[in-house]
């Protein structure tokens, strides 16, 4: 027993990733896109989940959602009262998951998920066996097509439920047999609110707004990688300003690359240039920085971005064949100011 | 590594301060829709209330007179001034203004979000609202609009592409639009022709649909009123003068929507429509009480068979899950819950249904003739068409309904050639035994050990499945059991084996009409309510997929109890299909030229063109290159000609390939992928964008690539066969060996005819090239040399007899042994030879036995290709040997 006990310990003083710490258990925790959230939570509370898409882009919560989702269908109040090794073995049994790191060829889907489907399993009444299928989009479309009268014919006893990055990546026919919930980006309120309710929780983080505001600005919606950023700059400075934040995303500011394209005077965007070169970041981020930025660059005219971008992207390949020069950015920034 | 997703979607503006800027945004849009659930909950309901009350009231029902027709004939009298009679005043305004914004219709309506604009405009416009009890008193007040002085449309400018782009906007309610009472066009039959000003087509014809009005495309002696536009059809404007209906401008239609009384006023029109609509929810009403019905009975027959088997089993609160004969149908999906439960009920495609039913009844007489006589005599059937329309459910069900078996075999079982010979073949002539155990009383005895087998999802046939595809081709041919195959694609080449063997069945998508009812019946029992008139946008959003609308209700009825045309746009967006587009479209949205002005990029901004490349990376560009020079450019930069802007064009898909090379090469520097899309795709296109002159072609660089690699193939052969006699490279050769092979080995036949047989033999001898070789020779030949023609003049007589002699006599020929030259070959050749077995894989077996006895009365032949395709050493170690056996060759080996 005491073994047990200082495995536990131990495991305490390890650090686990925040994002794991902070993972919403339940579909109440889960933060933003509150329309899809509610319906779940019907379905959770009625049980009778159809089988479901939900696609959106990475770190707003799909995954998590799914497993709130399953766990609160199979823990409702009339089983609370099972132990937590119960509960497991439950779950072992009702759910099957399976993410792109498991192997889910063809063969996988005939044979294994054909053989969950079929399992009986003892279940709440109202309540299917469920199996989730993680970044659903990596499947070969060979695996897709495997899985489309599997869906109908269990479906008494089974329900599936896809999380994905683009939904059109998906076959037309099993978008036809799913619900499809679409989560949107998560706005900058909703992982402000949950990046100070993590500084709460950790206590004795020292921040400034301006760092919060750079967190929430590099992870664009994306709650993960906010989370992970704020664990990293802790981890290395204490401190979270805008500084540290930006060091430790480590890419150029695209503020400072849109003054560079956008300016005037060539010698102040060459200024800015070399300053950004003397502060050591990459050519490669620059070049990447450069190009993402001119992309959403909507002061410019259409046109007059296209032809930056062709400028744009040869250097982008010379830097990557190996010409990582100054000179080589210095050229485009010149070319960029013709452009104007 | 690429992350798309890193590509899209990424907003960065430069924003100083995100956090607050935000939050107002999100403020609005969450007051505007709560404002949007909260205003008409209720309504609905009691207007079709109070439409019933009003049919019931006699008094009403009096003034059902309908005289719509009152064009004005004074207007034709005073044709060249504008002024038209009594409402001049008006409506030279208006027109004038029409005019002037006849130049910039192509612009798309103001959009102001403003809901406060609204109700002012409202109030504007409805100061004489309810003052009409019909139809035809409120046309009167409106003017009529003079159809003399009509901008009629030039014919030969029909704007296809501007049309194509309307589509798009069709699920936007124009905000400016008076809102009318519900229901209040219901019974009238409306046209739009032409241009309006302020509402495009679309959206003027979902604002009548809205109010129950019905919107036909053609002109008729039904139509009640036509709202006429710019640059009307002169065929359609004529016609309505035939006609003489009533014609109104887009004021005209504005005033009658909002104007008239809910329910459509008391026209005779209005009272049957309100009839049939009453009708129709009777008939909902009946039919799901019939479900319900069904449904208990069917519960308490499962239950009672159940206790009867295990009597006293006491009651389990923990469910047998798997024993789906028990299972309470709210437990079940809609999807499954409300299948189609007879071929009755299958929504649209009745005569799809009916030939496939006809087919598997004429079946067992067919097989007694042998399959020979009528056009249904197949012994399969293919059924195809896009998912979730109710093809497998089709399947089922003619078999349950003609007393069937079903055997079915679908995607998810392996179904490659061995294990569909061991599973398939031993039950195609065999019977079935369910047959047996029915009891005695039940019908279609005739079929009771028969069955059907049903493979679906053939398409779905890949990877795993070998050869799969080929052998149930096979089977489709001999098969003593009926077979109904089901896919989703026909056209795809890998279904082409069941070209001409299988009876087609094609399933279309249904319209809005044959799921309506089905959907109200669906609604009624789940006690949530959908707006009748909605459902056309439903269809439209899932492209006519019947299961996906079911799911669709089944999910959003969890929460919301009431679909109508407040929140159908929202629910019609969010469950639209993203389905990868196919090369075709993705072109013609990358070349139309409305999404590269500055108006145009704003709504369709730089990344989503982008999106448009990552639908398909690999034929996007392609596609590109290979219609870029078949565009009318609208959108030139200043001073540059179309032949300029098509040789930037050019010089870009150039530097695109250059990026390309990059990309796919050892280099694989993937980081590229998104200036690809740039360089090889949006800026050529954005360049020469505009209208399509033509359709829009296939690439032809793979045909013309695959092209490229036959000829170097059957370069390198001849090159080896003539290697002991030639002493210059691969590209040599073909410079210049083969023009003056050609002059050598064709003229004289040509010339002498067959008297030159023996000398061109002779050459070839020298040459150690065979027959095929002569052939392969003659193929090279382009431009002027091109030889068909000239072939064509060699008499039939002068060829056969050069085939027969050159068969007759002995060869030299060339052996090139494994492991000094031929090695690079045969790995060059691999892949090719990786296909070729592909490709005999569908073959069906048969054939291939029949390949086989002829390769095997030919020796000769059967050596050349041995030597040819530098086959596994062993094997030409034995025909070597056989060679050296004894037949009638002589061997040169390389000295």
């Amino acid at each position: 027993m005491s073994n047990a006990a200082d495995s536990k310990s131990k495991l305490d003083n390890l650090e686990l990733p925040w994002v794991e710490k902070y993972r919403p258990k339940k579909l109440d925790d889960i933060v933003g896109n509150e329309d899809i959230v509610e319906r779940l939570k019907v379905i959770a509370a009625t049980g009778n989940m159809p089988h479901m898409i939900i696609s959106g882009l990475s770190g707003i919560g799909k995954t998590t959602s799914v497993h709130c989702l399953a766990h609160e269908l199979l823990f409702d109040n009339n089983n609370s009262n099972l132990t937590l090794e119960q509960k497991k073995k439950l779950y072992s049994e009702a759910v099957l998951e399976l993410n792109a790191s498991d192997d889910r060829g063809i063969d996988v889907v005939r044979n294994q998920i054909k053989n969950f489907a079929q399992k009986r399993v003892q279940l709440p009444r109202g309540r299917h066996k469920i199996i989730i299928l993680d970044e659903a989009d990596s499947m070969t479309s060979g695996a897709q097509q495997a899985l489309r009268r599997t869906m109908e014919i269990y479906s008494d006893t089974t329900r599936f439920a896809f999380a994905c990055n683009q939904s059109n990546k998906i076959i037309e026919p099993l978008q036809s047999r799913c619900a499809i919930l679409k989560f949107n980006k998560l706005t900058d309120e909703q992982v402000l609110k949950r990046l100070l309710e993590i500084v709460k929780l950790e206590g004795n983080i020292d921040y400034t707004n301006d760092g919060l505001e750079a967190l929430i600005f590099t992870a664009d919606g994306d709650m993960r990688q906010a989370i992970n950023n704020l664990q990293s700059t802790v981890a290395g400075f204490r401190l979270v300003n805008g500084d540290n934040v930006f060091k430790i995303v480590d890419s150029p500011h695209p503020l400072i690359i849109t003054k560079i394209i956008l300016s005037d005077s060539l010698d102040e965007a060459l200024d800015q240039l070399k300053k950004l070169w003397n502060d050591g970041y990459s050519p490669t981020d620059i070049i990447t920085t450069f190009f993402r930025v001119v992309k959403n660059l909507n002061q410019l005219k259409e046109p007059t971005r296209l032809e930056m971008m062709k400028f744009i992207g040869f250097t982008h390949l010379r830097i990557l064949e190996g010409v990582t020069t100054y000179l080589q950015l210095a050229g485009l920034v010149c070319n960029l100011h013709k452009l104007k | 590594m690429v992350d798309i997703s890193e590509f899209f979607g990424k907003k960065r503006g430069a924003r100083l301060e995100p956090s607050s800027r935000n939050k107002k945004r999100s403020t609005t849009t969450s007051k505007v829709s709560s404002k949007k659930h909260k205003s008409t909950p209720s309504n609905e309901k009691k207007n079709t209330l109070e439409a019933i009350d009003i049919l019931n009231d006699p008094d009403e029902e009096q003034n059902s007179d309908n005289s719509l027709i009152m064009i004005k004939e004074s207007s034709k009298i005073d044709k060249p001034t504008k002024n038209a009679s009594s409402h001049s005043l008006l409506r030279e305004k208006k027109e004038s203004s029409d005019k002037g914004k006849a130049r910039k219709v192509l612009s798309p309506p103001p959009k102001i979000k403003d809901s406060k604009l609204i109700n002012d405009k409202k109030s504007i416009s409805t100061p004489s609202k309810n003052n009409y009890t019909s139809v035809n008193e409120l046309l009167m007040d409106i003017p009529s609009v003079d159809l003399d002085n009509v901008n009629v449309k030039d014919v030969h400018k029909y704007d296809f592409l501007n049309q194509e782009h309307e589509k798009e906007t069709s699920m936007q309610q124009p905000p400016n639009f008076p809102e009318g009472a519900p229901e209040c066009l219901l019974g009238l039959t409306i046209v739009f022709t032409g241009i309006l000003p302020n509402l495009s087509r679309p959206e003027a014809e979902n604002i009548a649909k809205k109010y129950g009005a019905k919107v036909t495309k053609a002109i008729s002696r039904k139509t009640s009123v036509v709202v006429l536009g710019n640059e009307a059809g002169p065929t359609k404007v004529q016609k309505i003068k035939d006609l003489k209906i009533k014609v109104i401008d887009e004021d005209g239609f504005k005033q009658l929507v909002s104007g008239m009384p809910k329910g459509g006023g008391d026209s005779i029109e209005a009272t049957k429509a309100r009839e049939k609509k009453k009708k129709m929810e009777e008939e909902v009403k009946k039919e799901s009480e019939k479900l319900d019905r069904e449904e208990r009975e069917n519960f308490k027959r499962a239950n009672s068979k159940l206790n009867s088997l295990n009597s006293g089993g006491g009651s389990n609160p923990i469910n047998n899950n798997n024993n789906s004969k028990i299972l309470d149908p709210n437990e079940q999906l809609w999807t499954v819950k409300y299948a189609p439960k007879r071929l009755g009920e299958i929504c649209g495609n009745k005569s799809s249904v009916q030939k496939l039913k006809t087919w598997l009844e004429q079946w067992p007489t067919n097989a007694k003739n042998g399959f020979k006589y009528n056009g249904l005599s197949f012994r399969a059937a293919m059924l195809s068409g896009p998912p979730g329309i109710g093809k497998t459910t089709a399947a089922h069900l003619v078999a349950k309904e003609l007393g069937y078996d079903i055997l079915e075999k679908n995607a998810s079982d392996v179904r490659s050639k061995s294990l569909l010979n061991e599973t398939v073949k031993n039950t195609l002539d065999n019977t079935s035994v369910v047959g047996f155990f029915k009891p005695a009383d039940s019908k279609n005895l005739e079929n009771q050990n028969k069955f059907v087998i049903i493979m679906d999802e053939v398409d779905g046939m890949s990877g795993g499945d070998r050869g799969g595809v080929g052998q149930l081709a096979a089977f489709c041919r001999k098969t003593a059991t009926p077979m109904i195959l089901i896919c989703n694609e026909r056209r795809l080449p890998k279904m082409r084996p069941f070209d001409k063997v299988c009876l087609e069945v094609q399933f279309r998508r249904p319209d809005a009409t044959s799921i309506k009812s089905r959907l109200l019946t669906i609604a009624f029992r789940e006690k949530f309510e959908i707006d009748a008139h909605i459902i056309d946008n439903l269809v439209q959003a899932t492209r006519g997929d019947i299961r996906q609308i079911i799911n669709l209700l089944s999910n959003i009825s969890s929460t919301t109890k009431k679909i109508g045309a407040e929140n159908i746009n929202e629910i019609a967006k969010s469950w639209e299909k993203d389905v990868a587009l196919k090369p075709f479209d993705i072109t013609q949205q990358l070349f139309s030229g409305s999404i590269y002005t500055p108006l145009g990029s704003s709504r369709f901004p730089l990344w989503k063109k982008m999106e448009l490349y990552f639908d398909d990376i690999d034929f996007t560009p392609l596609m590109i290159q290979e219609n870029y020079l078949n565009t009318r450019p609208t959108n030139l930069k200043n001073g540059m000609t179309h032949l300029q802007a098509v040789a930037e064009a050019a010089n870009d898909v150039s530097l695109g390939d250059l990026v390309d090379k990059k990309i796919h090469s050892s280099a694989q520097l993937w980081s590229l992928l998104p200036f690809h899309s740039i360089i090889s795709t949006i800026l050529p296109a954005s360049l020469v964008s505009g209208q399509m002159a033509g359709r829009i072609n296939f690439s032809a660089w793979l045909g013309q690539n695959s092209k490229t690699g036959k000829y170097y193939r059957m370069l390198q052969e001849l090159y080896y066969h003539t290697r002991l006699s030639t002493s210059t490279d691969k590209d040599g050769f073909r410079l210049d060996y083969i023009p003056t092979l050609k002059n050598s080995l064709l003229n004289p036949l040509l010339t002498e005819g067959s008297t030159a047989i023996p000398d061109i033999i002779h050459v070839m001898d020298g040459y150690y090239l065979s027959k095929d070789d002569w052939d392969s020779i003659m193929e090279f030949m382009v431009g002027p040399d091109v030889t068909e023609p000239l072939l064509k003049k060699i008499p039939a007589a002068v060829k056969s007899s050069f085939t027969r002699k050159y068969n007759a006599t002995t060869h030299p020929v060339s052996i090139y042994t494994p492991g000094t030259t031929s090695f690079g070959s045969a790995k060059k050749d691999k892949p090719d030879l990786d296909e070729v077995v592909d490709a005999d894989d569908n073959v069906p077996p048969p054939e291939d036995d029949q390949n086989k006895s002829t390769e095997d009365d030919e020796i000769d032949f059967k050596k050349d290709k041995l030597i040819k395709q530098a086959k596994p050493r062993s094997r030409k170690v034995s025909a070597i040997a056989k060679s050296s056996a004894g037949t009638k060759k002589r061997k040169v080996v390389k000295k």
